[in-house]
């Protein structure tokens, strides 16, 4: 962390959002009542009002020309903060699955320098199903985090760098390949557990079709596979 | 006949090549790769005992097999490079596209500012002629 952060860290949250104007109000409005943090909503390319309502519940909008997906909407997020001069971002879901006001255990030991990269878990919303898909990206990734597609997360700055470069942009989802790279870059990732409300509107952008579930496992193990770690795993549990 | 076929079939294709980049419809860059491959294959139907000579060289029994499978691995070799300029192309636009996104959020930002600084500035200049009207 910079030695300005380490007085007064700069924290920005980055929101993906993808037609997400039924909830995305209710999201920006929660969070503004409780922090001060300024609100980064990066439309990824919506059809419906997701940017107006956006804007209007007072959060910044960087509309996409074209639909990147949930983790190209998100770095793009993670580069615009970088570039603004921010030291910490927090990422989480436009859905309203992610509790605003757990926030703060998830930003402490980040700030405090005690991990670089916080990740908000809560194995319970899976289903069975899930799970066993879960299981079989840690086997082959190596990585030993409790929940490793969660987007609610605070990643630190030298996280921050390590996701916007280049190479991180052919990356599709924000799970396994985002994980292993901030990885292998040496960085610490700790698992948080916190409470996640069941989604309020709309479908997941993995989980709504067998074929896109079966294409996204199968992209998923072999990118795990790939670039796996050979020494011992990392990622750690609070 | 197999010979002349392969011979003629590489002539077309580069003549099809050299067309294509005189009308601006393939980059140089690509059209270099094709047209080797053309005259390869149109050399292979002018000189068809070269294939056969390989073929003994290497213990192949049945001399036309080898020079499928060498076109096969050498087409195979260009599609995986297409893929890899593919993936590279497609870092290169989402990049464009992210950077577009954040000039806009920049844009957005810099004209609130613009707006609120007007507007406090029209609330000083209204609230000094007030205190200064008699």
């Amino acid at each position: 962390m910079t030695a300005r952060a380490s007085v007064s860290p700069r924290v920005g949250v980055v929101i993906p959002a993808l037609n997400e104007a039924a909830s995305i109000g209710s999201v920006i409005c929660t969070l503004r009542s409780r922090y001060h943090y300024p609100v980064v909503v990066v439309d990824d390319n919506s059809e419906d009002d997701t940017a107006t309502i956006a804007l209007k519940a007072g959060a910044q909008v960087l509309p996409l020309a074209a639909r990147l997906g949930a983790w190209g909407a998100t770095q793009t997020g993670i580069r615009y903060l970088l570039q603004q001069g921010y030291d910490v971002v927090v990422t989480l879901d436009g859905d309203g699955q992610h509790e605003p006001g757990s926030l703060h255990l998830l930003l402490e030991p980040v700030i405090n320098g005690a991990t670089d990269v916080a990740i908000g878990t809560c194995p319970e919303r899976m289903s069975r199903l899930r799970l066993i898909a879960w299981m079989m990206m840690k086997t082959t990734s190596g990585l030993r985090l409790e929940d490793i597609t969660s987007g609610f997360r605070v990643y630190n700055q030298r996280a921050m760098i390590e996701l916007a470069d280049a190479r991180a942009t052919l990356l599709d989802y924000q799970d396994v390949g985002v994980l292993l790279r901030l990885q292998s870059a040496g960085l610490r990732l700790l698992d948080i557990p916190v409470q996640m409300r069941v989604r309020s509107e709309g479908a997941s952008r993995v989980f709504h079709s067998w074929l896109v579930v079966g294409r996204y496992l199968l992209q998923t193990l072999i990118l795990g596979l790939s670039k796996r770690l050979l020494g011992a795993p990392t990622g750690s549990k609070s | 006949m197999i010979f002349w076929i392969s011979a003629v079939v590489g002539l077309l294709v580069a003549a099809t090549i050299l067309f294509l980049i005189r009308r601006d419809k393939l980059h140089v860059r690509h059209g270099v790769f094709w047209l080797l491959l053309a005259f390869a294959f149109a050399g292979l139907g002018f000189a068809p005992t070269l294939v056969d000579w390989l073929a003994r060289v290497l213990g192949v029994g049945y001399p036309p097999v080898l020079a499928i499978v060498a076109i096969i691995a050498v087409l195979v070799i260009k599609i995986l490079m297409m893929d890899i300029d593919q993936a590279h192309q497609e870092v290169q636009l989402q990049r464009l596209i992210q950077r577009v996104a954040m000039l806009e959020g920049s844009l957005q930002q810099r004209t609130r500012i613009d707006q609120q600084r007007a507007q406090s500035e029209h609330m000083r200049v209204n609230n000094d002629d007030n205190h200064s009207a008699p």
